[in-house]
């Protein structure tokens, strides 16, 4: 036996522990009910990629119907009312939240702390499985009318609201608790599968932006349970909960629904920071600058956010004197956010930077991101807001978080991890020019509708002023948000071409440090064949790498595992 | 120390011997899943927190008075003394399942088992309880009015989780009958009686809101 | 008090004092203990006591304001 790290210790592996689950062979049990969480994340990239496509398409009926001021193309009100709606569900609940933590978290966490599959694999599999079945039912309610109350379904509406909306209550429901069980699995996986010598702040940041999102969504996501078993039993059972001619309040609603759906924004905005964390000192070539403020200020936000919801309700009727502290704790949330773009941008500083795509996606985040960041504290503030609630100033806000937040993001990481999926690599030029157009179009589609909402532009409306103005920025957004639909094809094309025949990536085409880039791509089915230990953070660019134990590993020949993530079966 | 070390291939300093390795392997799953658990009981602790919220705001923010008027009345309040001795009957159950966890600890089966039947037994009268309560409640209905809105709903969802737990120590019951679990390793037993405390705490904030405020 | 009602106090008081009682007990019997499932018990058991004395006020009609039924 020997020591290899004060307090870690290797030796000769026991023979309970080699009680080896072997890799599944049936096509079933390897791809469709695997328990394996490579196998399950990128199930949710596939999947939350096809959500992707449908709720894009409904963004592009949405802005294809604005290319005309009154309804000349011909889409109804009603249709109209439908399409934005489920293009807002679908686009928080099932791509972008699944995506961030469903397929990121569970394809790149467990390999980042060097273990072998989460905590509770089963229960990975049960939660990955609800979210396709929230998925159809959402969708379905196209076919018996679907929800009109935009994503956030405000009673009254919604409680009148067609039978679809029904439909949407289970579905989100289910996506709720499929996130639920999500978040209690990822923090019993980070909090008790670390490889030995990972402390917490030897932990990467992704790891530190999926535990701080987990958190958030274990806690928040029974809200919104509560908030839409309520809204069910009202629309179903004619309970008065939100009915104010039946003693119910429709503030009550907005209070149960933002508790969540604030939060909700942290968990779609920080898991994309942990990916920038990740991209921006790979390819600057240098350590991360303020390793434990990014980390600290990751949980500071989740903390935080759980204390702002109501700065979505100060034209709501709520108690005046309770809209001062929001909008003060709703603006403090700037200064850990600051703290994290500061951080980013100096660990540019001085680098050796590589324009790779994935860099490009991260710095073009750190741009949209603040621009909407900014726009973020204009909506805080309660006299600004009480002029641009509503309009198409907040639609701009939140695509410039979400889209330039979150989705970037998604891309830079997609660019990223795709050789460790895969084992291939993608076309670079290809890649940088999605980028570009991306981004190009991205601000064309949304940057106009500052001012259009700034000017009085309501949201959520088919028809607006038909004054040349108007009508002129909205078909230069509506023809930038089909160029920005057409980049996706580049996108998709890129994918599909790399996964056939792409140039073979190695274990580590980044010349990254994190743990997951130490093993062979495609990650092999049991991850590591001996865990290593690990000694420092693992962003030292010039250091040696942190990690013992793996070179003894690289020198086996044999794919032999030495025993399997799913211990004895005990109760 | 680092965490997992033994589920991760690590031998813990000494003990070789099969026993002691998997004693190990057992602590740590049984670590993870008790902390799995728990994170459960909490986000459950905000559904009801969430309905409770429901609960407050309307009767605080809303209603003009409580109990609320309908049709020129109003209406009357819930029946204090009979909520009482039902919740001690819920509160004895508790009382009765820490004692069975701990008599299966110290390995006297007897006492589990009385301990264990008792808390079955106790449960379930709960349940009856809640079900003349529900009988007899004159609050108008589930849909009636806000006040039943919330008792009927927080009551409710209060029963299920009771329902759940009466059949979750049931199962609990037969499984030590049938050797699953000994006096080393009992983690279901563990979770049934978090679970099981958990239940009642929520009658303890659901008992002040409905018939002592 | 007067009639079932009466009756019912009594037993509720009764009943919750020795509850309470038992459960101080096994309070008592977690108290050194440190496991995360020992420190949730010594929360729950200390709210179910706490329940406990909400019964009794219960019974002697400090709780509700204005008698309740």
């Amino acid at each position: 036996m020997a020591t290899i790290a004060p307090g870690v210790k290797t030796g000769p592996y026991h023979a309970v522990l080699d009680h080896i689950h072997p890799e599944p062979t049936s096509f079933i049990r390897k791809y469709i009910f695997s328990i394996d969480h490579k196998v399950i994340g990128i199930q949710y990239m596939i999947t939350g990629g096809l959500f992707f496509l449908i709720a894009g398409m409904l963004a592009e009926v949405i802005r294809y119907t604005l290319l005309q001021p009154q309804g000349q193309m011909g889409i109804s009100a009603a249709t109209y009312n439908g399409v934005y709606s489920m293009h807002g569900s679908a686009m928080v609940w099932l791509v972008i939240i699944p995506l961030v933590t469903g397929a990121f978290g569970n394809f790149v966490m467990p390999l980042q702390i060097g273990a072998r599959d989460v905590a509770f694999p089963w229960l990975n599999l049960l939660a990955f499985w609800m979210f396709p079945v929230a998925g159809v039912i959402l969708f379905s309610s196209f076919l018996i009318g679907a929800p009109d109350a935009g994503w956030t379904e405000y009673p009254p509406i919604s409680v009148q609201g067609p039978p679809g909306t029904t439909l949407w209550c289970i579905a989100i429901f289910l996506i709720g608790v499929s996130s639920t069980l999500t978040g209690i699995n990822f923090i019993v996986t980070i909090y008790k599968m670390r490889a030995p010598g990972m402390t917490l702040t030897r932990m990467p940041l992704f790891v530190w932006a999926q535990f701080a999102t987990a958190g958030l969504s274990f806690i928040a996501t029974t809200a919104l349970a509560a908030a839409l078993l309520a809204l069910f039993c009202e629309r179903v059972f004619n309970v008065p909960f939100y009915d104010p001619s039946r003693g119910g309040s429709p503030v009550l609603w907005q209070h149960m629904f933002w508790f969540y759906s604030h939060p909700a924004v942290y968990i779609m905005i920080l898991p994309a920071f942990g990916i920038v964390s990740e991209v921006l000192p790979t390819f600057s070539r240098k350590p991360i600058f303020g390793y434990k403020m990014i980390a600290f200020s990751t949980v500071a936000i989740a903390l935080l956010g759980f204390s702002v919801w109501a700065h979505h309700m100060f034209t709501s009727g709520m108690v005046p004197w309770l809209q001062l502290p929001f909008m003060i704790i709703t603006m403090l949330i700037a200064i850990p956010t600051g703290v994290k773009i500061f951080s980013w941008v100096a660990t540019l500083w001085g680098g050796s930077i590589r324009w790779t795509t994935p860099m490009l996606f991260a710095t073009g985040f750190l741009i949209t991101f603040t621009l909407g960041g900014l726009t973020g504290f204009f909506l805080a503030a309660v006299p600004a807001d009480y002029h641009e609630h509503g309009t198409y100033f907040v639609v701009a806000h939140f695509h410039y978080v979400l889209y330039g937040g979150s989705v970037m993001g998604l891309f830079a990481g997609f660019y990223y991890w795709w050789p460790k999926m895969t084992g291939r690599m993608y076309n670079e030029a290809m890649g940088q020019w999605h980028f570009w157009i991306t981004f190009v179009a991205f601000n064309c589609t949304f940057m106009p509708m500052h001012w259009l909402g700034l000017m009085g532009m309501p949201r959520r409306v088919p028809i607006y002023d038909p004054a040349a103005w108007y009508v002129f920025w909205n078909q230069f957004a509506s023809i930038s948000s089909f160029v920005l639909a057409a980049s996706m094809l580049l996108f998709a094309y890129n994918f599909w071409s790399s996964f056939r025949s792409g140039k073979i990536a190695g274990p580590n085409p980044w010349g990254a440090r994190t743990l997951e880039w130490m093993i062979s791509s495609p990650a092999p089915y049991y991850n590591f064949k001996k865990i290593p230990a690990v000694l420092a953070t693992p962003y030292d660019f010039g250091n040696p790498l942190p990690y013992l134990g793996l070179e003894a590993a690289e020198g086996a020949t044999e794919a032999t595992p030495t025993h399997s993530s799913h211990p004895v079966p005990t109760y | 120390m680092s965490v997992s070390i033994a589920k991760q291939g690590y031998q813990l300093g000494h003990g070789h011997d099969d026993h002691d390795h998997e004693q190990v392997i057992y602590q740590e799953t049984r670590d993870m899943r008790l902390l799995g658990f728990v994170l459960f009981l909490c986000s459950d602790v905000v559904l009801f927190s969430s309905f409770i919220f429901a609960y407050i705001y309307l009767r605080t923010t809303v209603a003009p008075i409580w109990p609320p008027m309908i049709d020129g009345h109003q209406l009357p309040r819930l029946d204090t003394a009979f909520a009482a001795v039902n919740s001690v009957v819920l509160f004895g159950s508790g009382v009765t399942m820490h004692y069975a966890l701990e008599n299966w600890k110290h390995g006297t089966r007897a006492m589990y088992n009385l301990f264990m039947g008792l808390t079955i037994l106790l449960g379930a009268m709960f349940l009856g309880g809640q079900a003349y309560e529900y009988a007899h409640a004159q609050i108008g209905g589930w849909s009636g009015n806000t006040f039943g809105a919330s008792f009927f709903t927080l009551t409710g969802m209060h029963g299920f989780h009771v329902f759940v737990g009466v059949v979750f120590l049931a199962v609990l019951w037969w499984q030590s009958s049938r050797g699953v679990y000994d006096h080393e390793r009992y983690f279901g037993l563990t979770a049934g009686t978090l679970y099981w405390h958990f239940v009642d705490v929520i009658w303890v904030a659901l008992f002040f809101l409905f018939y002592l405020w | 008090m007067e009639g079932l009602a009466g009756v019912e106090k009594i037993i509720a008081l009764i009943g919750a004092i020795v509850v309470f009682i038992f459960a101080l007990i096994g309070l008592r019997g977690e108290w050194k203990k440190t496991g995360l499932d020992d420190q949730v018990t010594k929360l729950l058991l200390g709210l179910m006591a706490f329940g406990c004395v909400l019964v009794v006020l219960a019974a002697f009609g400090v709780l509700p304001r204005g008698g309740g039924a």
